[in-house]
């Protein structure tokens, strides 16, 4: 980008060596900020499929390899002892047995992912 | 009609018998009075048929017996050759004719002679009789019958060594007259009176006599025609030759010759010579005569493994050359990685086109190639990549040295889908044809899972600074690497990440119209599942002007997700900051840890501050802020730095806690050799996304999902197996590695997959993978035999 016309210009706005109130030196103009998110859960993995949370659970991988993809429907459930598996996993569970698998307390949702 | 009886008819009949034999005119009354009488004499006279055969057989063998006088008269092999050749043809043509009117008196013989026969054949094959009655004929069969008897048996080795003589003097380009051969050919067929194989005769005699005449000539010819003019020539000689005697075995011998004839030429021509010509192939790969290549080849194709020491040297060649100019190239292909895969797939298609050309890629050729390819490919002389892992487990001690190429095959695929120079240069198509190369070289690649941690790295660094020349093609690239047969969960982990960018985009513009004032960030918030578990987060002070944001947008990802955590991943965001100092005002592109750095002068911008105390302003690990600082005091895109330091140092290794920095005030962006006053200027370089330990992990996480791939398979075989004993290590090393293999394709098999094994599994590998699996007790040894194993269930 050739400025060499508003030369002038820059003069007045120019940083003055630190006394009056100066622009500051650096200032942000843009910042791409990343983060990563993940399920706030205690243990990574799910106990039923044995697969990540973060990943999608067995069943949904191997259901429709790539349709996973367009989805992410593969969320993760928290009961009322706070123990987190897959929702897929679990909806499955609990028809069979109504118990946390792993503290075999009685199974009751607290709060699902989002 | 009336009855006349054998004595009086034959009188009549006898001469025009003889005028038959002698192919002297008979007229259609003559010809009819042979029917008439043959028919009278059966008729009536019960003795009748049985007569009229003695005499007509005594007068064939009188008939014969003059012909044999002409022909044994002549003098000489021509002479003796032709008159019988001559005298052969007309009465083999006579043969046809004179049994028909003696029809009735066949079959009144037959049906006396052997009438089982007869009953047996009635029926059945009645029909196909009728078809060659004249074949059949008792009169055909006897006049041939005489004809073998009284003349041929005489004369017939005296014929076949003149036979030979003019084929002979054929091959040897003198005149001769095929006919005579043919001639020859034929009386032995024709005088086969074996009705089962009428080739009996002509086998044992005339094809033998053929052979023996072939092999001894071109046995002689073969030595001649090597010292006379090398093996070279005599290669081509042999070629021409076969194919001469193919052709000439159409003309004399029956079709059920061909074969045995061609065999015993390759015999003399090629199989006797075979380590002659063998010892030419070497020297001919090596210098490309694909056309002689190809003589040979085809030469030797026709005998039982004569081409398997060509496919050894083959595989000999394409490793020493590949490998030598490898070596040769070494200073500039371990930096270059686009000159390193150009020069392998330079390689690849000089390799693939002698294969072609020389070989008409033929598939055991093939083979040869790949297998060889692939020695070159995965070598670790040239350069060679560790994966050092940071703790010992499951009983690997350490991991044998890996060939560099799958990094830099990685690097090259980067320098394709990011905006370079390269990816510039190029047009989408010839974008595409290299990459479409690069997967070619990968399918030779031991190390496939390599290849994927690093094209997964240089992606992350591409989607996250959106520095891609073209994203429909960065998924393209995913959708073919799952086509080739990639691991499912590799790809869907990329294919995830694109998703991720596209939620991350939307969210974006969610947040900036929820927070109207903000339009100087950007948010990027992503799946740790997809994107990297394993990388180490850096914590970093961030400046005021970052930090600010932060819950505002925590609060906004609250709203609308739940159950999730957020992680900010300071070592891969970035931005823009603007710099105003004496020279001008300059944007600079800078990583968020620059911008902490730089930050820090916002306050104090002339004075020079110690190493120490922008430790305690940025908070950075040591590594981190040495390296920092060094992009910031020592980039080499700029002639000009942004920092300055006291005193100098020649590495970020070499700073103190005292060492002093500060701002260049005189800080210029040059162009065209002048310093501007206003300029852009992008110091990101290549995004560090991994620390040395994150590294480790990654690493780490490679070697341990393979030392799961081959636990998985050594159970998998031994609980079909049982018991295996360490003879049969090879075997079972080899159906792991298949089992290996097969584990990352299945489900795709429709797909010809070319990428079949992500990983090679080492024979010490496999061996510490037994130890371990005994000491987790899913193995056992046997008490007395330490090299017996057992599964245990």
């Amino acid at each position: 980008m050739d400025t060499d016309n508003d030369n002038s210009l820059d003069r007045t706005d120019d940083f003055d060596n630190g006394d009056g109130k100066p622009e500051k030196m650096f200032t942000l103009k843009k910042w791409n900020a990343v983060a990563m998110w993940s399920w706030d859960v205690e243990c990574d993995v799910c106990a039923i499929c044995r697969v990540q949370v973060m990943d999608a659970c067995l069943r949904c991988q191997s259901d429709n390899k790539r349709d996973v993809l367009g989805k992410q429907d593969c969320v993760v459930v928290w009961g009322e002892c706070n123990h987190s598996f897959h929702f897929c996993c679990m909806s499955l569970w609990v028809k069979q047995n109504n118990r946390c698998p792993l503290c075999q307390q009685e199974w009751c949702v607290q709060r699902m992912g989002k | 009609m009336f009855k006349r009886s054998f004595e009086e008819v034959w009188p009549e009949m006898g001469p025009i018998v003889e005028k038959l034999l002698k192919q002297e005119d008979v007229s259609p009354k003559e010809w009819q009075q042979l029917f008439y009488g043959v028919h009278s004499v059966c008729m009536w006279d019960d003795k009748g048929p049985s007569k009229i055969f003695d005499w007509l057989k005594k007068d064939i063998v009188t008939f014969i017996k003059q012909a044999q006088r002409i022909v044994q008269s002549q003098i000489g092999e021509q002479a003796l050759l032709t008159t019988y050749i001559v005298e052969w043809r007309k009465f083999f043509i006579q043969s046809n004719y004179l049994p028909l009117p003696f029809r009735q008196m066949e079959s009144s013989l037959s049906g006396k002679h052997n009438s089982s026969n007869s009953l047996n054949s009635s029926s059945g094959t009645h029909s196909k009789k009728n078809g060659t009655a004249s074949e059949d004929s008792i009169v055909r069969k006897t006049m041939l019958d005489s004809w073998n008897e009284h003349i041929f048996k005489d004369i017939k080795d005296r014929l076949q060594e003149s036979a030979m003589k003019i084929v002979h003097a054929e091959r040897n380009g003198e005149a001769y007259d095929s006919q005579l051969v043919i001639g020859v050919r034929e009386s032995y067929v024709n005088l086969s009176s074996n009705l089962e194989d009428k080739l009996a005769i002509y086998k044992e005699h005339f094809e033998a006599a053929y052979l023996k005449a072939t092999a001894a000539f071109y046995s002689l010819k073969a030595n001649e025609q090597q010292q006379m003019f090398g093996v070279q020539a005599f290669i081509k000689y042999a070629d021409a030759k076969l194919r001469e005697e193919e052709s000439r075995a159409k003309r004399y011998l029956e079709p059920s010759s061909y074969q045995a004839l061609t065999a015993c030429c390759v015999k003399v021509l090629v199989e006797d010579h075979l380590n002659t010509i063998l010892a030419e192939c070497s020297p001919l790969i090596k210098s490309y005569e694909t056309e002689r290549l190809n003589l040979m080849f085809r030469l030797l194709d026709r005998v039982q493994g004569g081409v398997d020491p060509m496919l050894r040297d083959l595989e000999e060649h394409i490793i020493s050359a590949g490998l030598a100019d490898m070596l040769a190239a070494s200073d500039i292909i371990t930096h270059d990685s686009e000159k390193y895969v150009e020069r392998l797939l330079e390689l690849f298609n000089r390799f693939s086109a002698l294969v072609r050309n020389a070989f008409n890629d033929d598939p055991r050729f093939l083979t040869s190639r790949d297998k060889a390819f692939k020695t070159v490919v995965n070598d670790t002389t040239v350069f060679k990549l560790d994966l050092p892992t940071a703790v010992v487990n499951r009983g690997i001690k350490s991991t044998a040295p890996e060939s560099k190429c799958p990094e830099l095959l990685a690097n090259y695929c980067d320098m394709l889908l990011r905006r370079t120079p390269l990816s510039k240069r190029l047009t989408s198509e010839e974008i595409d044809s290299r990459l479409r190369d690069v997967l070619l070289v990968l399918k030779y690649v031991n190390n496939k899972d390599v290849f994927m941690k690093y094209h997964k790295v240089h992606l992350t660094r591409r989607l996250i600074l959106g520095t891609s020349a073209d994203s429909e093609k960065e998924e393209d690239i995913v959708e073919w690497l799952r086509e080739v047969g990639m691991p499912a969960d590799y790809v869907n982990r990329l294919a995830r990440m694109f998703q991720d960018i596209k939620v991350s985009d939307d969210l974006n513009s969610q947040f900036k119209t929820q927070t109207a004032r903000h339009d100087a960030i950007n948010i990027k918030i992503l799946n740790a599942g997809a994107w990297g578990r394993c990388s180490e987060r850096v914590s970093v002070s961030l400046p005021i002007e970052l930090e600010d944001y932060i819950p505002e947008i925590e609060d906004f990802y609250k709203k609308k997700h739940s159950g999730r955590k957020l992680q900010w991943y300071h070592h891969m965001s970035n931005g823009t900051i603007s710099f105003v100092n004496n020279a001008g005002r300059f944007d600079l592109d800078v990583t968020t840890f620059q911008m902490a750095v730089l930050f820090a002068w916002n306050q104090r911008p002339l004075e020079k501050v110690s190493y120490e105390n922008l430790r305690l302003a940025t908070e950075l690990p040591d590594t981190e802020l040495r390296r920092t600082l060094w992009s910031l005091i020592a980039s080499a895109k700029v002639k000009k730095q942004i920092l300055l330091m006291e005193p100098n140092c020649n590495s970020p290794k070499d700073f103190t806690e005292n060492t002093l920095f500060y701002i260049n005030q005189e800080f210029a962006v040059i162009k065209n050799g002048k310093p501007q006053t206003r300029g852009k200027l992008n110091l990101v370089g290549r995004l560090q996304l991994s620390t040395e330990k994150s590294q480790q992990e990654d690493n780490q996480s490679i070697v341990e999902l393979r030392i799961l791939r081959t636990q998985e398979a050594i159970i998998k075989i031994m609980k079909h197996r049982k018991r295996m004993n360490n003879a049969d290590l090879q075997v079972i090393s080899f159906k792991i590695k298949k089992y290996i293999k097969n584990r990352f394709v299945s489900g795709q098999a429709e797909l010809i997959t070319i990428l079949k094994n992500m990983f090679f599994p080492s024979r010490k590998m496999i061996k510490e993978q037994l130890e371990w699996l005994i000491e987790k007790n899913h193995l056992r040894r046997d008490e007395n035999d330490i090299n017996t194993f057992y599964y245990v269930a």
